[in-house]
């Protein structure tokens, strides 16, 4: 029962930080089909700058954890208004924006280096403390971790489907020239995904890192992962990502436990060849459209 | 006299006011050939530092580019080697495999003319860059403290004249640490719940070594393997890993995954809920990183490493200029391998008569000969090269002299604004081992 209890904090826990990382890209790709190479940078700048805002500006670390956050939501705009709108209506932008994106985070990665150096700082947004559920102890940074990602995600849900900004997210992702047709300014759409893709991957990145350490290279192992999960998922589909989030994190803390923890990222790739072999579009649907 | 060796006795003067202990031993002995001899020429020697400057192994690789710009500092500062300075350019090998390491090494020989490679560790197959400096007749010095290397250079000496291992391989970590427990036990200064030892090992074939080492001699000393786990790189949530030790509570736990900031989260979440076992960080906890991550959670922590700072004048005083130089942040263990490497370096560069450029393997060979036969004191012991295998002798474990090898030091944390305090062996130790304040048993 112990076991149990502990496979489930540790898979919530890894999942809601997955989730996080994944809704973001999955948003991206079902409304732009744009693959962001760059969306692990984005959790990067996300950490970093809320470990700055703290330690070097001396801010409280509720509002540093904001500035984070808000960090992610202008270096998405910023890609958008200075990259991706020049591609947009490329023939072949799937691929290009790829290529343009890696380049983006290769150089973000090395400003980060030159900056920062490679020195593992330890990210300062933790909580203190822990309580024992049935002899299992739980942190409250964990809690803080599955609350903070639930809270998210959920506004994230929200805005898409009460909103006109969500309709028009949504609308977009059906069908560009139809939506444009129906007033809907799709250009101000696009800029608008960027942004909260930045906003989420750089509260994710402040959760990563706050579990782990900062390092210019913080982003590329959870980008591998929320590209399963957008994969097994279905590209595109959000509720998708958030959902297998968390039921991959759970997966990999069972295998972690009653296999052995080297086994439970391989049996996520086991998972997506199984995927792209018996239901290329996923287990959420159809790749192309957003569904809150 | 000449210009140069006009520069170099006013720098011996300057120098011996000023340096310390540590660099005496090396950088005097530099001034005075390059007093006696005409220098060579003025052009720079060019010593490549094949580093992982990104990615896992930079906290360390960090140290070792200061290391190595500190030595050459000191050196230059004695007047070079026979009169040429010496220049540093480091190369990242970016934590990665032997892809990146061929290729790093490759591009400091042949773009940065590097007439020697030298390095702490990298990853990979920790036989890469032999053969990178075989072919290119280049001397090169690392500690990547691995049987690969030994294996590799005692098969063919000859092929292999050139790559020295500054410190002993990676499964006398293994040896040391049974022979250490062992010790703590007989002489009543720690009494185990049980004789369980749980080993949790990474992705890496060094931490794998070190883990096999002391899985395969463990029923030699008493004890059981009671659990063997493989975790990845990063984990940054042990629970499954925790959950399974806290079922089975061994009286022992070794973790070789050597990643501070992995083995920092480990102390984090382990002292959550801990069990009344020994934990045993290997080398990651030797780094300020760890400390500085895991707080609190790093006192008690008992760690080794085979080449690490060792107490007395000479260790304190690379210290104190190490930490004045780079900040408290800074890792005096880390810095100080290399530091020393080019220090020996250039020594025996300057008693061969200098430094060759690449693909010149006569005069590099005579460079590597003095090498093999010399002795070096530096801040983390003696150096002296098996000269079948060219790795650096081990102390205990090999030799009982201490000033005929490098000491396996043990450490434990007291406090987590400050290194470790030296608790084995003799005559480096400074303080007593004290049972973990989370064993309650």
């Amino acid at each position: 029962m112990d076991a149990i209890l502990q496979i489930l904090v540790t898979g919530l826990t890894l999942g809601s930080m997955y989730a996080l990382a994944s809704v973001g890209l999955a948003l991206t790709y079902g409304t732009m089909g744009m693959f962001n190479m760059a969306h692990g940078l984005f959790m990067t700048i996300g950490a970093y700058v809320c470990y700055s805002a703290f330690i070097v500006f001396g801010m409280p670390l509720s509002f540093a954890v904001l500035i984070g956050i808000a960090a992610g939501g202008v270096v998405g705009m910023a890609m958008h208004l200075l990259i991706v709108k020049f591609m947009l209506h490329r023939a072949d932008f799937q691929t290009t924006i790829m290529v343009a994106t890696a380049g983006v985070a290769i150089l973000l990665q090395d400003l980060i280096l030159k900056q920062y150096g490679a020195y593992p700082f330890k990210q300062p947004a933790q909580i203190e403390g822990q309580l024992t559920v049935a002899s299992v102890v739980v942190t409250y940074q964990s809690i803080a971790i599955m609350t903070f990602a639930a809270a998210l995600i959920g506004l994230m849900a929200w805005l898409l489907t009460n909103t006109r900004f969500g309709l028009a997210i949504r609308a977009t992702a059906m069908n560009q020239d139809a939506a444009e047709l129906m007033g809907v300014k799709t250009e101000q759409t696009y800029l608008q995904v960027l942004l909260i893709a930045g906003v989420l991957a750089a509260a994710a990145g402040i959760l990563i890192s706050s579990l782990a350490s900062l390092s210019p290279d913080m982003g590329t192992n959870p980008l591998i992962r929320a590209f399963v999960i957008c994969v097994v998922a279905g590209l595109g589909s959000v509720t998708g990502a958030g959902i297998t989030a968390i039921v991959l994190g759970v997966m990999e803390a069972a295998i972690g436990y009653y296999i052995g923890v080297r086994f439970g990222f391989p049996t996520m790739l086991g998972l997506v060849i199984l995927v792209l072999i018996f239901k290329p579009a996923g287990l959420f649907g159809k790749q192309g459209v957003v569904r809150a | 006299m000449t210009d140069i060796s006009m520069k170099s006795g006013t720098s011996r003067r300057s120098f011996l006011q000023t340096a310390g202990l540590s660099t005496v031993g090396g950088a005097a002995v530099l001034t005075g050939t390059n007093t006696a001899a005409q220098a060579q020429s003025g052009e720079p020697i060019v010593i490549g530092g094949p580093i992982q400057m990104t990615g896992g192994g930079a906290a360390d690789g960090i140290e070792f580019k200061r290391g190595l710009e500190m030595a050459a500092e000191e050196i230059n500062a004695a007047g070079g080697i026979l009169g040429r300075p010496v220049e540093i350019v480091v190369a990242d090998t970016e934590s990665g495999g032997d892809d990146k390491i061929t290729s790093a090494g490759q591009r400091l020989i042949d773009r940065d003319n590097a007439s020697a490679l030298i390095t702490g560790y990298n990853f990979g197959s920790q036989i890469a860059l032999q053969n990178v400096a075989a072919d290119a007749s280049v001397v090169y010095m690392h500690a990547d403290t691995a049987r690969a290397h030994t294996a590799l250079v005692g098969s063919d000496p000859e092929k292999y004249w050139q790559s020295f291992m500054y410190c002993p391989s990676e499964v006398y970590y293994g040896f040391a640490y049974l022979n250490y427990i062992k010790t703590l036990e007989d002489s009543g200064q720690f009494i185990p719940v049980n004789k369980k030892i749980a080993i949790v090992t990474g992705p890496i074939q060094y931490s794998i070594n070190i883990a096999n080492s002391i899985q395969e001699e463990a029923a030699k000393y008493g004890y059981e393997i009671s659990l063997y786990e493989t975790v990845e790189a990063p984990t940054n949530d042990w629970g499954p890993t925790l959950a399974k030790l806290r079922e089975d509570e061994p009286g022992f736990i070794v973790v070789t995954h050597f990643f501070p900031g992995d083995q920092a989260q480990f102390m984090k979440q382990f002292l959550t809920n801990p069990t009344n076992s020994l934990v045993y960080l290997q080398y990651g906890a030797s780094l300020a990183a760890f400390r500085d991550i895991a707080g609190d959670a790093s006192k008690d922590v008992l760690y080794a490493t085979n080449i690490g700072v060792l107490s007395g004048d000479i260790g304190a005083d690379f210290t104190a200029r190490y930490l004045a130089k780079y900040g408290d942040k800074a890792s005096p263990n880390g810095g100080a391998q290399t530091y020393e490497a080019l220090h020996m370096f250039a020594q025996a560069a300057a008693l061969a008569g200098g430094v060759g450029e690449a693909y010149d393997d006569g005069q590099n060979k005579k460079v590597a000969d003095r090498l093999r036969n010399l002795i070096y004191r530096g801040p983390t012991g003696a150096i002296r090269f098996d000269k079948q295998t060219q790795q650096a002798f081990s102390y205990p474990v090999q030799t009982n002299d201490p000033s005929l090898g490098m000491s396996h030091i043990f450490s434990q944390i007291a406090k987590k604004e400050e290194n470790g305090k030296i608790i084995s062996p003799v005559p480096y130790s400074v303080a007593e081992f004290r049972k973990p304040h989370w064993i309650k048993a």
